[in-house]
């Protein structure tokens, strides 16, 4: 399987790419610095592929493979949904939905100190930022921004919380906004919280308006924008 | 109370290409899940398979294809990156007609990537027999396994594609996909056949990780193009 220089495609950029693919070599790029994100490792002279996904380049020089999965690998500055599973002396433990537990400080609220730590029930769903992740070691969470703020951070009350792929999750929170979500926000009123976890908590002032909205995100992962518009208008044909 | 165990995409993977060709076998893979077995060193990943015959109680031969499976899987395996956990790969056989072990390798490879572990490259695996008369098949049926006097398993590293030519570098003047990740025999045969059916499994597992590559990429989502917020 080794063909000569007809099939070696000059940049892999926006190519499907599989374990074990080279997709650049360093000997022709000895001045730069490259930011190299997920699933790509260097090894010697040439950066190869570790997961499966589409290879993806944003100026200046930052490369990743994109890929959508059902687990989540922390990121530093992800928001993600998480649900408190224990608390001890000095953090909660919270799922995210990777390798291992978060840690949340007891302290990182905004205005917290020992006199006023929040008691947080088991299974109570928090929206959280991670700020450490590092292999090997539990992610550490926070309830604040990076200034201190709480700007929305925190415990979610009420709604309904369904699990998506992290695929899912970006696409929802992407810029410009979403089909589905545009769709379904000029006819219906309901509050959403995307956590890049593949966690998503939908609120409405009717149950019905949840579960149309939560079915509506869930089957709009694989279709194209024309085909989300068109599966928000039936749906809210059949209610109305 | 949220679930530890995440449950990956179960992927089925018929074998053979031959039209008479069905063994299934499903592969599920999940993690990785914190914490190490006792054996292992808690400075690296592990992983572990669990084998569950069609029908009947798990014995030796069942605890040999783990093995053989955990092997394969640990040379593909990027064990630095989450060190201190576990990796589970259950492996069911629905249907054995024959090539199973290679159909398991092959599910197994593809439930990996679409769990989005990462790994070294991709195993292609193939089943290569010397029939009596002498001529060697690929893929064969349960009866004519039980009637060929010698087969072997083979399992390659994928071919990958490659930005630059000359890169990956060859190894020993030879392509890295010409590698052999695991190889298992059965029965008697010369080393000549041994070489041919080393060189028909070489040109079989290019043409299987074509359709493995082809596959996969038709698998993921569409290419949204929306910018990053």
């Amino acid at each position: 399987m080794t063909d000569e220089s007809s099939s070696h495609p000059n940049t892999l950029v926006d190519h499907w790419v599989a374990p074990g693919d080279v997709v650049l070599d360093l000997t022709n790029m000895a001045n730069q610095t490259l930011k190299l994100g997920g699933g790509l490792r260097q090894e010697c002279d040439a950066i190869i592929v570790t997961k499966a996904g589409r290879f993806k380049f944003s100026k200046p020089n930052k490369y990743w493979v994109e890929s959508s999965q059902k687990r989540y690998v922390p990121c530093v500055e992800d928001t993600v949904l998480g649900i408190v599973v224990d608390s001890k002396a000095d953090n909660f433990l919270v799922d995210i939905k990777g390798p291992t537990l978060g840690f949340l400080p007891v302290l990182a609220f905004e205005g917290g100190t020992r006199r006023n730590v929040p008691k947080f029930e088991i299974g109570t769903v928090l929206y959280l930022r991670v700020v450490k992740a590092n292999t090997g070691m539990n992610p550490e969470l926070s309830c604040t921004d990076a200034t201190g703020k709480a700007s929305e951070f925190g415990p979610i009350k009420d709604g309904y919380m369904f699990e998506s792929s992290t695929g899912l999750a970006r696409l929802l929170l992407s810029r410009p906004t979403c089909p589905v979500l545009d769709a379904l926000g000029k006819k219906l009123s309901f509050e959403i919280a995307v956590g890049l976890n593949g966690r998503v908590w939908v609120n409405a002032s009717s149950p019905s308006t949840v579960i149309l909205v939560a079915n509506a995100i869930m089957s709009a992962e694989f279709l194209s924008g024309a085909q989300q518009r068109i599966l928000v208008e039936k749906l809210l044909q059949r209610v109305q | 109370m949220a679930s530890y165990f995440r449950r990956k995409k179960i992927t089925f993977w018929p074998c053979g290409f031959r039209i008479s060709g069905d063994t299934i076998v499903l592969a599920a893979v999940y993690g990785p899940k914190a914490g190490s077995k006792k054996n292992e060193s808690p400075e690296k990943a592990s992983i572990e398979v669990l084998w569950k015959p069609k029908s009947g109680q798990i014995g030796k031969a069942e605890r040999e294809y783990e093995m053989i499976l955990t092997r394969t899987l640990q040379s593909i395996f990027l064990s630095t990156i989450h060190p201190n956990t576990t990796t589970s790969v259950i492996i069911q056989v629905m249907h054995d007609d024959g090539a199973l072990l290679p159909c398991a390798i092959n599910a197994a490879c593809a439930a990996l990537v679409d769990a989005g572990i990462p790994l070294k490259s991709l195993a292609v695996a193939i089943c290569c027999g010397i029939t009596e008369s002498g001529s060697i098949i690929l893929d064969p049926t349960k009866q004519e396994e039980q009637e060929m006097p010698a087969f072997a398993y083979l399992v390659f590293p994928n071919s990958s594609l490659a930005v630059l030519p000359g890169t990956p570098p060859l190894i020993e003047g030879e392509p890295v996909e010409h590698g052999i990740i695991t190889s298992v025999t059965h029965g008697a045969m010369s080393v000549d056949d041994y070489f041919d059916c080393l060189d028909r499994g070489r040109v079989a597992s290019a043409k299987l990780s074509e359709f493995l590559r082809k596959n996969l990429a038709q698998s993921q989502i569409p290419n949204h193009s929306s910018k990053a917020s």
